[in-house]
């Protein structure tokens, strides 16, 4: 069944920021100079991170809701996506830190 | 404000979203024309708290959480401070923007008697439900790592 063009183009959004999310955050985490232009910016990396994600998930969802994506999309196939999005975007970071967690 | 009111209203808003979103999730597994106002006034609650949530939590950890972090990172659980508040403060970022998305494919994404519709809706306010609970185990978990660094253990 067709899928709603902001629903489509959101989903996809959210898709693409969840996978941002943890870009991010390892470009942040292994370049000491991203990591102090994020705090330049907004006084604090996790503040200009925050804003960045926010940003880019209404950016994107507004651009992809300009497309055509809802003709070609399903509400299962874009849930599929999401769900593995959020589960490669949280495996990420926490698989980033996982060498902090030695002494517990 | 003081901080400890700052820390409960975070916490508060935060157990608020996690609860609407399981009574979303129930009232849509149940969905007809009688409900569907209620669902999409949850869905835009939902999606208010855990963004207030992320506010005035975000506030408090920019601002105060400084002579936290040291008490742990003192302490024999520096890990609370090292793993769980690394990672829950980067994976809060997918809540919220699953939080902000689900009045979208609540109000847009119509009708949700429809299965395909019903489903992206159920999933999303799963994964806030499953996401929610990890934020509150790390939040008690940070929470120790001061209690035990205070402690000198």
């Amino acid at each position: 069944m067709k899928i709603e063009k902001y629903t489509a183009g959101f989903g996809l959004s959210l898709i693409v920021t969840s996978l941002l999310n943890a870009v991010i955050l390892l470009l942040k985490e292994t370049n000491e100079g991203i990591m102090n232009g994020m705090k330049a910016a907004l006084g604090h990396h996790w503040t200009t991170h925050g804003v960045l994600v926010i940003v880019l998930f209404v950016v994107l969802g507004f651009v992809f809701s300009g497309t055509k994506m809802g003709e070609k999309w399903d509400s299962r196939k874009l849930l599929t996506c999401i769900i593995w999005a959020v589960i490669i975007g949280g495996v990420v970071i926490a698989g980033f830190f996982l060498p902090h967690l030695k002494g517990a | 404000m003081s901080i400890q009111v700052q820390m409960m209203l975070h916490v508060g808003f935060g157990v608020l979203g996690i609860l609407l979103a399981v009574a979303l999730f129930v009232d849509v597994l149940n969905v007809s024309e009688k409900n569907m106002e209620r669902i999409k006034k949850l869905s835009v609650a939902v999606a208010v708290f855990i963004f207030l949530s992320y506010l005035i939590g975000g506030y408090w950890y920019v601002v105060h959480y400084g002579t936290d972090r040291a008490i742990i990172k003192a302490g024999q659980w520096a890990w609370a401070h090292n793993y769980f508040m690394e990672v829950k403060e980067h994976v809060f970022f997918l809540m919220l923007i699953l939080s902000i998305y689900l009045p979208i494919a609540v109000y847009r994404n119509v009708p949700l008697t429809e299965k395909g519709n019903r489903s992206l809706v159920l999933g999303i306010a799963a994964l806030i439900v499953l996401l929610g609970l990890f934020m509150e185990g790390a939040g008690a978990i940070i929470g120790k790592g001061v209690t035990m660094g205070l402690m000198g253990r």
